[in-house]
């Protein structure tokens, strides 16, 4: 495994000289553009004079050096313009850009774009290599086309929500925007996709994904066992109802998933458990999947994780050929020196935030992603990102401020700006 | 097809017009396909994450090869209650698509000389062994790069290939639970810490309902493969991916990771507590009660409060809970929910929605208010919209009848749209066509294989 090891700088990035435009808010469109800005693609944020939405979403309000964490979660590595697309000036500068780059990325409500001059039949006149993705609640067309959408909505509406809590008791959401963050991973997945392709072709292509039919998607057997037998899938707590056993049960001193399918590792269990009867009856995965045998084996091997430690278990798991592990909270995933050796975790220095410590996005390859630089105050690049892209001198950039086209920070909004004690010259690139 | 049923709420109808004129489903099979010069073989082993990943590469034209040992991959038996159509379990049948299925027994040595003779044809490899286990068969990524250097090999397993945790646990089997009990978003999910009314003994992580797990690790796969097939593309370089798909979940886990560091730094490090349906950075945004099930709301920055106030006719919530800080408060949120229930159980989902609809055309709105119906699986079969943009495809399979499945997420691609073009097929049941496409072997060979147990 040595290639996956060592300084991660020093290996090559797989979307080097790919330039996306991201003109996009929250979390879907954001985590999309992040994931190809951590595999080496450079990413041009532009922002609306109000701001992304996540300045402003954090846990209990809560704000590091006028950073939002909410806001850094899914911004990493880009390069950060304000720009008013509202303004005529500005469609012409957006043109420009199209023409220089590979990728464009948006989530605005679907059409937006398109009444500012830049829907796709418009940008491939400009760049045919242009490959632009849409991404929404529920599509670029259809019935639903133009409602508005969120995390929750993709949850509850696609069926996820409805299958996820205790048996008998209400529905959940994930605990985090999971809807988001995987529709991004989609959007991500269609545009190297398309890339690959246009490497063969030289065309580009329009993209539309949807949140909710992301949702549906991995839902796994959910729809084929609705439609043969007619039942809703409920809710079943942590117990999988496709693999038994797989579950998680209460211990001593907290909870651990056991999971045996096989015939061996079931054997295994049963071993350790020393009910070797078990075995002898439901030795076959198919005859243990049934819901009255299901109840009673995972009652047993409750019953008889009640009075151990997680990590007793966990122990006999590795002795006897069966799949135990405990539940991993943040805390022991920060601390966890396996995820800092894969680089799972990364320490970076900041030049605005200094020392930040955060997930960085799989797999691990010899190519892998790496962590630069975390987000940034509104247009903190805009004068480095025109003169490098656009070659525009800064008689033109000062003029950009004055007609209102493109904009800084408000200092009358913390968590727009730069940290407090900043410099007025850290982490700038240009001039 | 009706302008309505194209245009629905859009804010510029030409717009979605002409976004349908280029991705209409009805033009799908006449278009090209994103992957179709790359060979993948799936090696995968009772584990979804990496039938999952050639799933989504076969949708984008691959020509995905499941290769599974004579008796058939384990993971055709993962279904629920134990329903079987023939040979294959229900989530098998719906992640088989498109794929070519062989048998081949690669723990004997004419077995792997096979094996290595179609990885010189192939572009990619999906495995899902313990790390160490295809090495020691002298068919691992060393040896295998000799023979094909620009191959793609990607090995999906719960620990990883390398690190502290894969030394000691990286022998034991992957599962989904495993993943998700290592993915930090379980112990985040379940009923609200802070709630009184939850009794202690539901205090606990929750997994959630589907196999996440499995198939966000094997979505981060199918990412991780085609930033590799596009950097051969340039470089002619292979290379390995190391998949572990609690990663993929720990890297999509909110700020819950950020906030813990930037409190740490300024002293206390501090975690988030499992907050049911409520949401510690955004709130009112939940799923409450209404006369017919539950429904989405949320009204979460302060005009959209005001809004939601005003719909219920709550101007004392709004006085009561004005900010951010307020609503945020993880005591006030379970005695908020309470009071817009007290509202919402009056009514049920469509006439909430209407309400909230309406409420959106008045010119004199405080704000905005977003609802929707938390559908439960049959529902979700049944929604117009969905059947307008054929999320499912359902078809009479040669081999296992009438199905159901849910369509590719890559079908509005204007270019190289994703598809199905078919369900699923019996174990071995491609052997004649590919080993005779790939190695020449004719029948008679392959009866000989058969005799030996290699195929």
């Amino acid at each position: 495994m040595e290639e996956l090891i060592g300084d991660i700088f020093e290996k090559p990035e797989p979307l080097k000289g790919i330039r996306v435009l991201e003109v996009c808010s929250v979390v879907l469109g954001p985590a999309a553009a992040d994931y190809l800005a951590e595999f080496g693609a450079e990413v041009i944020k532009f922002e609306a004079r109000r701001g992304d939405q996540m300045r402003y979403v954090t846990p209990y309000a809560y704000f590091y050096k006028n950073l939002s964490p909410g806001l850094l979660e899914q911004n990493h590595n880009k390069y950060w313009v304000g720009m008013h697309f509202g303004h005529p000036k500005a469609r012409e500068i957006f043109y420009k850009f199209v023409k220089k780059s590979d990728v464009v990325i948006d989530n605005l409500t679907p059409g937006r774009l398109a009444k500012w001059g830049l829907s796709y039949d418009k940008l491939r006149e400009i760049n045919p290599r242009i490959i632009q993705l849409h991404v929404s609640g529920f599509g670029s067309w259809g019935p639903f086309t133009g409602r508005t959408s969120y995390d929750a909505i993709a949850q509850s509406e696609g069926g996820l929500a409805y299958i996820t809590g205790l048996e008998g008791r209400i529905p959940l959401k994930s605990g985090v925007w999971i809807a988001d963050w995987t529709t991004a991973l989609a959007c991500a997945i269609a545009i190297v996709a398309a890339l690959y392709y246009r490497e063969k072709t030289g065309e580009g292509q329009f993209i539309d994904i949807s949140q909710v039919e992301t949702v549906i998607r991995y839902l796994d057997w959910t729809w084929l066992y609705v439609y043969l037998t007619g039942k809703n899938r409920e809710r079943f707590g942590n117990r999988d109802l496709a693999i038994c056993p797989s579950d998680l049960f209460d211990c001593k001193d907290g909870w651990v998933a056991i999971c045996a399918f096989s015939e061996n590792e079931f054997k295994g269990l049963c071993e350790a458990m020393g009910r070797m009867d078990l075995y002898e009856k439901f030795a076959d995965p198919l005859v243990r999947l049934k819901d009255e045998n299901a109840r009673y084996i995972l009652a047993e091997i409750a019953k008889w994780a009640r009075d151990k430690t997680v990590s007793q278990i966990e122990e006999l798991a590795l002795k006897y050929g069966f799949s135990a592990y405990h539940v991993v909270d943040v805390e022991e995933a920060y601390n966890s020196e396996h995820f800092r050796q894969r680089k799972a975790i990364q320490e970076y220095e900041d030049p605005l935030y200094g020392y930040l410590v955060e997930p960085c996005y799989p797999p691990r390859m010899e190519t892998p992603a790496r962590l630069k630089w975390g987000a940034r105050p509104m247009g903190f690049d805009n004068e480095h990102v025109l003169a490098r892209v656009l070659g525009m001198s800064m008689e033109e950039i000062e003029k950009l401020y004055e007609e209102g086209v493109i904009y800084k920070w408000n200092p009358a909004v913390p968590s727009q700006c730069p940290p407090k004690d900043w410099d007025g010259k850290k982490g700038l690139k240009y001039p | 097809m009706e302008e309505r049923k194209i245009v629905g709420f859009a804010i510029d109808p030409e717009y979605a017009k002409f976004i349908h004129s280029i991705t209409n489903p009805a033009d799908i099979l006449g278009k090209p396909e994103a992957l179709d010069d790359l060979v993948v073989l799936d090696l995968s082993y009772g584990n979804f994450a990496g039938i999952v990943a050639s799933s989504f590469l076969a949708e984008l034209g691959a020509e995905v090869i499941k290769i599974e040992p004579p008796n058939g991959d384990l993971a055709r038996k993962m279904t629920p209650e134990g329903i079987m159509i023939g040979d294959a379990g229900l989530a098998y049948i719906v992640e088989a698509r498109n794929k070519y299925h062989i048998t081949l027994n690669i723990e004997k040595e004419e077995g792997r000389e096979i094996l290595k003779k179609l990885v010189k044809k192939a572009d990619v490899l999906i495995e899902t062994f313990r790390p160490g286990y295809m090495d020691s068969l002298g068919i691992g990524y060393r040896q295998l790069k000799e023979i094909n250097p620009s191959l793609i090999y990607c090995a999906i397993t719960s620990f990883g290939q390398f690190g502290k945790d894969a030394e000691k646990f990286g022998k034991m089997t992957g599962y989904d639970l495993i993943d998700q009990v290592r993915g930090v978003v379980m112990s985040v999910t379940g009923e609200p810490e802070l709630d009184p009314d939850v009794p202690k003994e539901l205090k606990k992580p929750v997994k959630a309902g589907n196999w996440m797990g499995w198939y966000v690790g094997g979505m981060w796969a199918v990412f991780g493969i085609l930033l590799a097939a596009f950097y051969r593309k340039r470089t002619g370089k292979g290379q390995f991916i190391d998949v572990s798909p609690c990663e993929g979940l720990i890297a999509i886990a909110n700020y819950l990771m950020q906030y813990y560091h930037m409190t740490k730094m300024e002293g206390e490090p501090k975690k988030m507590v499992r907050a049911g349906n409520f949401d510690y950075a955004v709130f009112p945004y939940t799923y409450v009660k209404s006369k017919d099930g539950y429904v989405f709301m949320s009204g979460f920055t302060d005009p959209n409060w005001a809004a939601l106030c005003e719909i219920m006719n709550r101007p004392d919530l709004q006085k009561q809970y004005p900010t951010i800080r307020e609503r945020l408060n993880p005591y006030n949120q379970p005695v908020i929910q309470k009071e817009i229930e007290k509202f919402t159980t009056q009514y049920t989902s469509e006439e909430l929605l209407k309400m909230v609809l309406d409420y959106s055309k008045k010119p004199d709105r405080k704000g905005t208010v977003v609802t929707g119906r938390l559908n439960s699986p049959k529902e979700v079969l049944e929604v117009e919209h969905l059947k307008v943009k054929e999320m499912f495809v359902e078809r009479k399979d040669p081999n296992y009848g009438k199905v159901l499945v849910q369509n590719s997420l890559f079908r509005f691609m204007s270019r190289t749209p994703g598809r199905i073009k078919w369900i699923c097929r019996p174990i071995g049941a491609d052997n004649e066509f590919i080993y005779q496409k790939y190695l020449g072997l004719g029948k008679e060979k392959l009866e000989s294989l058969k005799k030996e147990g290699i195929i």
